[in-house]
């Protein structure tokens, strides 16, 4: 992956394979209401892969310079394994953990590379999974930790 | 009769044209002194529509309407002041008592009008010169006709309270009961807001006569666990009485149980309702928490054979076994369960439905099912190590203390979590002799615990340490001993208006060494009575289910109500939905005769 497009199509291929997983999840969990969230969950992906098509034609730009706010949730939560009867809170913690995995994959390899139009992408799409990782921190900040 | 005699009247026709003596409409140069009590104003923003000024006025010169802009404000009656100035007399008392301070006089005293019905306007609403002026009569700063202050609970002190676990209220005695009653204004807006729709006024007025059988009875009709509610409910009421605006609101939670403490349990049945003829429906009810047991009453009293199946060995639910005794002593919760077993409700203790009795069972022997079965479960943190033998379950710990079980907390223990269980979890670990530190994400100010009982936790001795979240536990050198890890938060505002977000600093970490670590950070359903199928199918949703009206599933026999079923997971609201249940059953076991009620209504 030498070129911003193959980056991008890296990125955009994997949005799809979230998508897919948590499809073929809810496809496997036994009540209605998990498998709807898990479905939005796969919507949600769909939405980040459609943001990158669109970077990738110009018609959308990242933001590397974004300040982004980490709450730092998922960094400290036991991994989960995905089953037929995870809960609201495993399927929050599977996106997190997900989305974090993703950012410090393309941060890492923003690190590796030149100053130049490629970092500057993989800075952009370190960005974007730090707010899709902030978007289920705050889901999880609000509906589990109530008492917390 | 001369003739100047006859021309005389004549003569005055030619003053017609000369400058006159006296001045058109005089008042409008001559502006009202600066505290003149002239035409009212009112703030109708702040102002809440409790109707003191009604009440007080000693002509009846104000009415209170109906205003649309404010109809349905939570807090608020949706009615505004109307004045009649036929019948004002400018006393300036309903200044004086408006609860809210937005009623004020203007120093403005013409209005001119040929019509004499028009001098009554709605203050505030209706377009009037003088709403924005600054002179005129204003209640003097501090002044207060109705005392602002209510009368203090008497309570043990936090060292004598940790010695036992006495109740630490002691109740009002007649003297303060009535002082207090007296500050009620009787607006009713607590009526509203309280889940049960108590009538509160009503039955403070009882204090005030000294009735206070009536009162019980007033309080029976929507909620047969006024003991309890007097001494531990949530109290939604006194956050909306107006009294509270100004001051501190009616304690209307110590007034309820000033009546409870006044009537006998042997008086009860006397006093009060006895079920009507059965009606040969057969109910069963799963919970005998304050959900199941309210629905059972108001079945019972409908004429309906009511059965509640109960997996503890005593009734009473997470009020029995979440509440500790200091706050809720099992005396007080078994009158109100006495009384509901005297009319004829049967409860089978240690019956666990999906065990002892299938939950299919119930509904083919039961004409109707009603399922309130709480939140029994603790939630996880899902940090690593929490399987460790030392990290403890609030729940638990108050499960064994109303068991006389030993929790074996040890000496120094870390509680986590900011709701109520927490505090019970730290306080009743203080009445053990344990050094207790509450470690809680957010702000003091953010804890979902009822105020009172934050404040009774210091007072008792705990340390609570805000902003602290807890990322680790790990083993200590001691079996007997657990390490917590926790990092120092701050606090970022929610740029979409939520509340204040708690951030991890990874550089400002602590470790610390306790006895056990408490998790009390909230809790949820146990559903494993029903099959996978029949969760499906009353399309609950991780645990919880919003049901149809009238606490209706999607199954025609079932009804549910309670903390699993409602937003609040209180008492009172778990009991509302046991009576509203109740009601809902009723139409479901007689549906021509609602159907012919609703004709005849229409």
């Amino acid at each position: 992956m030498n070129t911003v497009d193959e980056i991008l199509d890296y990125a955009i291929e994997q949005e799809q394979l979230a998508a897919d997983f948590y499809e073929d999840v809810a496809q496997r969990v036994e009540t209605a209401g998990m498998k709807k969230i898990l479905l939005d969950f796969a919507e949600e992906e769909k939405r980040h892969k459609k943001i990158l098509l669109a970077v990738k034609t110009g018609e959308h730009e990242l933001t590397p310079e974004q300040e982004i706010l980490d709450l730092k949730i998922s960094d400290y939560l036991v991994e989960v394994k995905t089953s037929e009867n995870i809960s609201y809170q495993d399927a929050l913690i599977i996106a997190m953990q997900r989305e974090r995995a993703a950012y410090n994959l393309y941060n890492d390899m923003a690190q590796k590379v030149p100053d130049g139009k490629l970092k500057h992408i993989l800075l952009g799409l370190a960005k974007e999974e730090a707010k899709h990782k902030l978007f289920f921190e705050a889901e999880y900040d609000e509906r589990v930790l109530t008492d917390n | 009769m001369s003739l100047k005699d006859l021309l005389s009247p004549f003569f005055v026709w030619q003053r017609a044209f000369e400058k006159p003596y006296t001045t058109l409409r005089p008042t409008l140069d001559r502006p009202g002194a600066p505290a003149y009590r002239g035409f009212h104003i009112n703030i109708t923003e702040t102002c809440v529509g409790c109707g003191s000024c009604q009440t007080i006025c000693q002509n009846n010169a104000i009415d209170m309407v109906a205003v649309e802009a404010y109809a349905g404000r939570a807090g608020d009656s949706g009615l505004r002041p109307r004045f009649d100035y036929g019948r004002c007399c400018w006393c300036g008392l309903c200044v004086d008592i408006c609860t809210a301070a937005s009623l004020r006089m203007s120093n403005e005293y013409a209005w001119i009008s040929d019509d004499p019905d028009s001098f009554h306007f709605t203050a505030g609403v209706d377009d009037k010169p003088w709403q924005d002026n600054e002179l005129g009569y204003r209640r003097a700063e501090g002044y207060h006709l109705n005392p602002p202050k209510r009368i203090e609970m008497p309570m043990l002190s936090a060292q004598e309270s940790l010695k036992s676990f006495a109740e630490v209220t002691l109740g009002y005695n007649e003297e303060q009961a009535k002082k207090e009653a007296d500050r009620c204004v009787e607006c009713g807006i607590c009526v509203a807001t309280c889940p049960a729709h108590m009538d509160v006024p009503d039955y403070i007025h009882s204090i005030r006569d000294g009735d206070y059988e009536k009162g019980l009875q007033l309080m029976y009709r929507t909620n047969p666990f006024p003991a309890t509610c007097g001494r531990i409910c949530t109290r939604r009421c006194e956050s909306v009485c107006p009294v509270g605006i100004l001051g501190e609101p009616v304690a209307i939670r110590w007034l309820k149980r000033f009546i409870v403490d006044q009537v006998d349990k042997k008086d009860y049945q006397r006093i009060l309702e006895k079920p009507i003829a059965s009606t040969g429906f057969k109910v069963a009810i799963i919970g005998a928490g304050p959900g199941g047991l309210s629905a059972a009453y108001y079945l019972r009293q409908q004429g309906h054979a009511v059965t509640v199946y109960e997996a503890q060995a005593t009734g009473g639910g997470m009020l029995r076994y979440g509440v500790p005794s200091y706050r809720l002593p099992d005396a007080e919760l078994d009158k109100d369960i006495d009384h509901i077993t005297s009319i004829g409700v049967e409860i089978k203790y240690n019956s666990r439905i999906g065990k002892d009795v299938m939950f299919e069972s119930l509904l083919e022997n039961y004409d109707a099912v009603f399922m309130s079965t709480g939140l029994s479960v603790p939630s996880s943190m899902r940090i690593n190590g929490e399987n460790h033998a030392r990290v403890l379950s609030g729940l638990q710990i108050l499960a064994d203390v109303a068991s006389d079980r030993d929790p074996g907390i040890g000496k120094k223990v870390a509680v986590i979590g900011g709701g109520n269980v927490a505090m019970d979890a730290a306080r009743v670990s203080r009445r053990l002799g344990a050094e207790v530190t509450i470690l809680y994400r957010r702000r003091i100010s953010d804890m979902p615990a009822d105020e009172e009982e934050i404040h009774e936790c210091q007072q008792e001795g705990c340390t609570i340490v805000p902003q602290a979240i807890p990322v680790e536990i790990i083993d200590a050198d001691n079996k007997q001993k657990v390490c917590i890890k926790w990092g120092e938060a701050k606090m970022v505002d929610d740029p979409k208006g939520g509340r204040a977000r708690p951030v991890l600093q990874e550089d400002k970490m602590h470790t610390e060494t306790y006895d056990c670590i408490i998790s009390a950070i909230g809790q949820s359903s146990n559903l494993d009575y029903l099959s996978k199928e029949l969760q499906e199918q009353l399309a609950f949703e991780w645990g919880k289910l919003t049901p149809a009206e009238y606490q209706h599933t999607s199954m025609k026999k079932v009804f549910v109500g309670g903390d699993f079923a409602n937003r609040t997971a209180d008492a009172i609201s778990a009991i509302e939905d046991g009576h509203h249940a109740a009601r809902g059953i009723n139409r479901f076991l007689n549906p021509d005769f609602y159907t012919a009620l609703e004709k005849q209504e229409n």
